[in-house]
């Protein structure tokens, strides 16, 4: 550093210093009132903190923190860290990490604290991301898992017959064989499509078009699952911009879902699967499915869309739902959920006509 | 070839593995049957008093596998039926089932992790069904 940065550094006042550290500075005493507050401490929750309580400027509180690391420094004299929620006045929340370090008057008393308040809001995140990564590669796993049992047992079976010369019994695991592999073609699909954010390639397409194409992939598989399929489609729904791919695989990933309800649902002899495409009023189209399943329960429907959610047991990650929120995000729709237990459940996916975001009350 | 008068129970909620397994079973000489749920499983071993259950841990039907255990060990008549666990979770999610020693929580006399290596579970059988 050259001598005139030297003296450049020098004409900072300890203050100036403090006050552009890029987190909350503050001395406090032993009722917790704040003596001294840095510039950004300020700049957040106004210039009037002086003298006022710790735990009522940062808390809006009129009682003392529980856990507080000030005060377990004013105890035993040493530095202290706590995690610490800060709400902000426009609503932000601040995860913050707040180191506590006494301040000795000339005899050894300590007669005041400082606090530094850090924002860690970004690692925390990143920790949530990292911790939400590894438990979808732990349910994935157990998918794939499932799926290996399913082609093993299968496989087991098919040799079975063959070596029976039982042609019904091989064609009964040779079902299974396929069906796992159906399921891990949709893992991957739906891995590959979760790995990255993609914008959607729109096109003008008919809706109708797309909501037929995919329902009549499912046509042999609903069969052979003893579930009837039907497909409501209004021819006079427009063509509108769409992303053929991504809505067919966010439709296929709710036909799917309600077929595996079906079969699942042990209540019923007879299940339906309904897919429409039809106007929801003037400006809009919906695409809705709609299964007369088990329906869900309370706790369920409330984290249906929450990553890698699942309640299909041995046979879902929850990674289809996170799919399909994520393609009716790209193409600024909305999804309802209407449940009743023992009923069923209808999914119906609301889009503008005009492709314009929705403005649904 | 396991013993003729064996009967097996297999408690679990995806019926394509309920159908394989006991076409596995039946083909080594056992008698088998199955159960979709928790509840269905309960009543079925109270009625059938099997020698060994096989049952899906993680089943999200009536109630879990582990409830089933629980009242199994619980029931006098039931509780010396040995049991074996099959998961799917066992290694990822770092559950560790054989750490746990409450008999009133889970304790099955043996896991299985998925995909189930069949040779090695009919040897477990077998050992099992004295």
């Amino acid at each position: 550093m050259s001598s005139s940065n030297n003296s450049g550094l020098m004409d900072l006042t300890f203050k100036s210093i403090i006050d552009a550290l890029p987190c909350y500075v503050m001395i406090q005493d032993l009722d917790f009132n704040i003596l001294f507050a840095n510039q950004k401490l300020k700049i957040d929750f106004g210039d009037d903190i002086i003298d006022v309580s710790c735990y009522s400027v940062l808390k809006d509180s009129h009682h003392q923190c529980s856990e507080c690391p000030v005060k377990e420094t004013f105890k035993d004299k040493k530095v202290h860290i706590s995690e610490e929620t800060i709400h902000l006045s426009d609503g932000t929340v601040n995860e913050m990490i707040a180191y506590s370090a006494p301040l000795f008057d000339a005899v050894g008393n300590v007669t005041a604290c400082i606090k530094l308040l850090v924002n860690v809001g970004t690692v925390k995140n990143t920790h949530k991301e990292l911790v939400t990564l590894g438990q979808s590669i732990a349910l994935l796993s157990h998918d794939i898992k499932n799926i290996l049992e399913g082609l093993q047992g299968g496989a087991y079976v098919v040799e079975a017959g063959i070596k029976d010369e039982d042609m019904e019994l091989s064609g009964r695991g040779w079902n299974i064989v396929k069906k796992n592999i159906t399921e891990i073609t949709r893992i991957t699909q739906n891995i590959l499509y979760s790995a990255k954010e993609r914008k959607p390639r729109r096109q003008t397409v008919s809706p109708v078009d797309v909501g037929r194409h995919t329902g009549q992939l499912f046509e042999e598989k609903a069969s052979s699952m003893g579930i009837q399929l039907l497909l409501q489609l209004n021819p006079k729904v427009p063509r509108v911009k769409l992303d053929s791919t991504g809505i067919s695989r966010m439709l296929g990933n709710l036909i799917w879902n309600s077929l595996q309800a079906c079969q699942k649902n042990t209540e019923k002899n007879k299940h339906m699967v309904c897919v429409r495409v039809d106007h929801y009023d003037n400006y809009h189209f919906m695409y809705e499915v709609e299964d007369n399943a088990g329906g869900m329960d309370k706790k369920t429907r409330q984290n249906l869309f929450k990553e890698f959610f699942s309640s299909k047991g041995d046979s879902g990650t929850g990674l289809g739902l996170m799919v399909v929120e994520r393609i009716i995000r790209n193409h600024h729709g909305r999804i309802e959920v209407l449940t009743k237990p023992d009923k069923g459940s209808l999914f119906r996916v609301i889009f503008r006509l005009d492709n314009k975001k929705l403005d649904l009350k | 070839m396991g013993n003729t008068s064996s009967k097996i129970v297999i408690v679990d909620d995806n019926t394509d593995y309920l159908f394989t397994m006991k076409t596995f079973l039946t083909r080594n000489g056992f008698e088998v049957e199955t159960a979709h749920d928790g509840q269905t499983g309960i009543d079925l071993i109270r009625k059938e008093h099997p020698d060994l259950i096989l049952l899906d841990v993680m089943m999200e039907t009536t109630f879990s596998g582990f409830e089933v255990c629980r009242q199994i060990r619980n029931d006098s008549e039931l509780k010396n039926i040995p049991i074996i666990g099959i998961t799917g979770m066992e290694d990822e999610l770092g559950l560790k089932f054989d750490e746990y020693d409450d008999a009133d929580y889970f304790s099955p006399d043996a896991f299985f992790d998925k995909p189930v290596d069949k040779d090695a579970l009919l040897k477990k059988i077998k050992d099992l069904i004295v």
